[in-house]
């Protein structure tokens, strides 16, 4: 009787141990690893991306992955937030030089030490473009698509001014942009934001900071002379004065136009001057680089929150998107993504398919050892608001450009010191 | 006798004033609790960070004044938002006046009145973005309607940059504010005209006052708490104007239209210095409720007077 009694619970006992056995056992095998992916204004990429998700999955059974797009203005505050919140995106999509702003705050991931022992993926990428996210010897960020600054040029209002092909020196520029001139034409745009028009300081030899970003050197000189002749330009009308008023649409939009001579800007205003100035084609839109060569990077870069539970897994996807993912998105898009291997091959078909395009992204990938305006600063965005609003001044005849560069100046070294 | 030692046999919370009172609480308890936590608690704690060095992911230290040193003696862009500020707030008046203007001619007998004021009014539900992007267009150097009808009408020969002008950049948002606030403030106006009795006017008349006295001793007098109504609300809104000068021209160009309010922004989110934003928003704070208190008392302490 005692016999069966024990016998009973002890069933009872192992069918309740393996019940549940049975119940947790698959639920912790499949606890999914979630992963989320913020990226920058790229929806129109939905299928792509949700593809990229559905081949990473099938790689990495088990795991997650949440994509959010958020527009250009968005992402900062967007990010801020999520990061006091306590729970940013693991995997962060950022432009231009506001990676390493995250980086200084300590919201990114250190990726030295996985790019230093995995040299095939430090390898992928060109290293110029690579270079633009470190920060202190650091690097934040991988690049996603890569960006710079070249010069546009209509080709019939050349023709129509005399002028054999586009300008090789700051001198040329000018005198191009006065020939283009006319009364309802304009010579010469520049997109402004985030540095953009550093080249034509940097062509002239005029840098913002000292070599290790301690010193503000640009108070020269050869920097007023530069700013007054601009400004002089700016004031007769050879240069339109949306370069220092506008933003993104007002400048690409007036070069669309067909009235101005030149626009300097990074190559994706192409794709906007395309979309709206029906005389733009191979044999009237004239692709070529700034005098010396000078161009300011504003590429997309992807970097892993520190703060992620799963920086692995964030890593894995990082060096998925960077390689399969870049192919495709090079071809869906027609941009060039710092994977030197998928830009080679991307361009060799662009040549043959779409020669303007293959011209203007070949310019992305030449002279990149002499990209400017790309300061490894951690307070890149307050330094941008102390010193372009006095030269904006100065440029558009408010105040003389040796006031503002010294006002400038010393907002600059205001900066410096606060860090 | 009885009945008083009931009485005080009755325990506190059996009491009728107590029953009562909690029944109060128990109604405000909810608006408190929220604004407890989304005001007083932001607030005290914007305080304290405006006292700070912090960002979302570095320890917070003792900062001192330092923020509001740098905001006082160093930072320009403060000045000239807060001057901006200012402009704002005072061209509060001139809407008020023209939405007064309009108030009267559609509380007149004019044919087509109620058309009028709707016609008016539909500027003010409309959202700011969406009013902020109508006026941009309209603004535009290359195809914008006004730009067109200047040039089309001679009154100019080159098309005007509003909205890239150092000089129009203001002025062009602040046209823009009061076509949209000008529906509130003739219908808060048209209330309070409304609301005047019509034999005082009468009586007036009886003893030949004209119709320019009549204004000036019955119906200003008499508008009083709508007028300092709409002044709060104009004051209040000059100093939220975030979205309308965030869609139109983002403070710019350089800093022309920067208010209190965008620079806060762009202090927190644009260059993360979230601590530096907290001293501004004091700073802010502190204005709007000195601005509040001077035109509550100037409107002898009792604005809001229509509500009750």
């Amino acid at each position: 009787m005692t016999k069966s009694k024990i016998s009973r619970r002890r069933l009872l006992k192992s069918g309740a141990v393996a019940a549940a056995a049975t119940l947790c056992t698959p639920a912790l095998g499949a606890a999914p690893q979630r992963l989320s992916f913020l990226t920058w204004n790229i929806i129109d990429q939905e299928p792509m991306i949700r593809g990229w998700i559905k081949r990473f999955g099938a790689r990495w059974p088990g795991v997650e992955i949440e994509w959010l797009d958020k527009k250009g203005p968005e992402i900062p505050a967007f990010y801020q937030t999520q990061l006091a919140a306590g729970t940013p995106p693991d995997v962060i999509n950022t432009q231009g030089a506001l990676g390493l702003e995250y980086a200084d705050q300590g919201a990114l991931l250190d990726l030295t030490p996985r790019l230093q022992a995995e040299a095939a993926v430090r390898e992928r990428f060109n290293p110029d473009y690579l270079a633009n996210w470190a920060l202190e010897g650091r690097n934040y960020m991988l690049p996603f698509y890569i960006t710079k600054t070249l010069l546009f040029y209509n080709k019939p209002m050349f023709l129509r001014a005399g002028l054999s092909g586009p300008p090789q020196s700051f001198a040329e520029l000018l005198a191009a942009a006065n020939e283009t001139t006319a009364e309802n034409a304009s010579g010469f745009l520049t997109l402004n934001f985030d540095w953009l028009y550093w080249p034509l300081y940097a062509m002239n030899g005029v840098e913002l900071l000292s070599k290790d970003l301690k010193t503000s050197t640009f108070n020269t000189a050869k920097a007023i002379e530069v700013t007054e002749r601009l400004a002089l330009a700016t004031a007769s009308g050879a240069i339109n004065k949306i370069s220092w008023t506008g933003r993104w649409v007002e400048p690409n939009g007036a070069f669309a136009g067909g009235n101005v001579g030149m626009l300097h800007a990074h190559s994706p205003a192409y794709f906007f001057i395309k979309g709206q100035g029906n005389w733009v084609g191979a044999d009237t839109l004239g692709v070529a680089h700034a005098p010396g060569g000078f161009a300011t990077p504003n590429s997309h870069g992807l970097g892993i929150s520190k703060a992620s539970k799963n920086p692995d897994l964030a890593w894995e996807f990082l060096k998925f998107v960077t390689d399969e993912g870049a192919q495709e998105l090079g071809v869906n898009r027609r941009l060039v993504t710092g994977n030197t291997a998928v830009d080679t091959k991307n361009m060799a078909a662009l040549e043959r398919d779409d020669p303007l395009v293959y011209a203007i992204l070949k310019t992305q990938l030449e002279h990149t050892d002499k990209m400017v305006g790309n300061w490894r600063l951690g307070n890149d965005s307050a330094m941008k608001e102390a010193f372009w609003p006095e030269l904006q001044s100065a440029l558009l005849g408010r105040r003389d450009a040796r006031s503002a560069l010294a006002e400038a100046e010393r907002k600059v070294a205001r900066q410096l010191k606060r860090g | 006798m009885a009945i008083a030692d009931s009485t005080r046999r009755l325990a506190w919370w059996q009491k009728q004033r107590t029953r009562e009172r909690a029944l109060i609480a128990a109604f405000l308890l909810p608006s408190l609790t929220i604004f407890v936590l989304y005001r007083l608690l932001p607030l005290l704690w914007n305080l304290v960070l405006s006292f700070q060095y912090w960002s979302p992911l570095k320890p917070a230290h003792w900062a001192g004044f330092d923020h509001y040193q740098e905001m006082l003696f160093y930072d320009d862009v403060f000045w000239q938002a807060l001057t901006n500020t200012l402009i704002f707030i005072a061209a509060s008046p001139f809407a008020i006046a023209f939405a007064l203007a309009i108030a009267l001619l559609v509380n007149s007998d004019l044919k087509g009145a109620a058309y009028y004021r709707s016609i008016v009014f539909l500027s003010y539900p409309l959202m700011t973005v969406a009013v902020g992007i109508i006026w941009r267009w309209m603004y535009d150097e290359r195809g914008g309607i006004i730009n067109y009808a200047l040039r089309e009408t001679g009154l100019i020969a080159a098309p005007i940059p509003f909205l890239q002008s150092f000089a129009w950049a203001l002025p062009s948002v602040i046209v823009a504010e009061i076509w949209q606030v000008l529906g509130f403030y003739m219908i808060i106006l048209l209330t309070g005209l409304q609301s005047i009795p019509a034999h005082l006017y009468e009586a007036a008349s009886i003893d030949g006052a004209p119709s320019g006295a009549q204004f000036r001793r019955i119906t200003l007098p008499l508008l009083r708490p709508s007028l300092f109504l709409c002044a709060v609300v104009g004051l209040l809104n000059s100093f939220t104007s975030f979205d309308l000068v965030y869609i139109m021209t983002n403070g710019g160009p350089g800093h022309a239209t920067e208010l209190l309010i965008t620079y806060v922004y762009k202090s927190g989110f644009g260059q993360s210095k979230f601590d530096y934003a907290a001293a501004l928003t004091v700073a802010q704070f502190a204005l709007l409720l000195a601005l509040a208190f001077g035109a509550n008392r100037a409107a002898g302490s009792n604005v809001g007077a229509l509500e009750r």
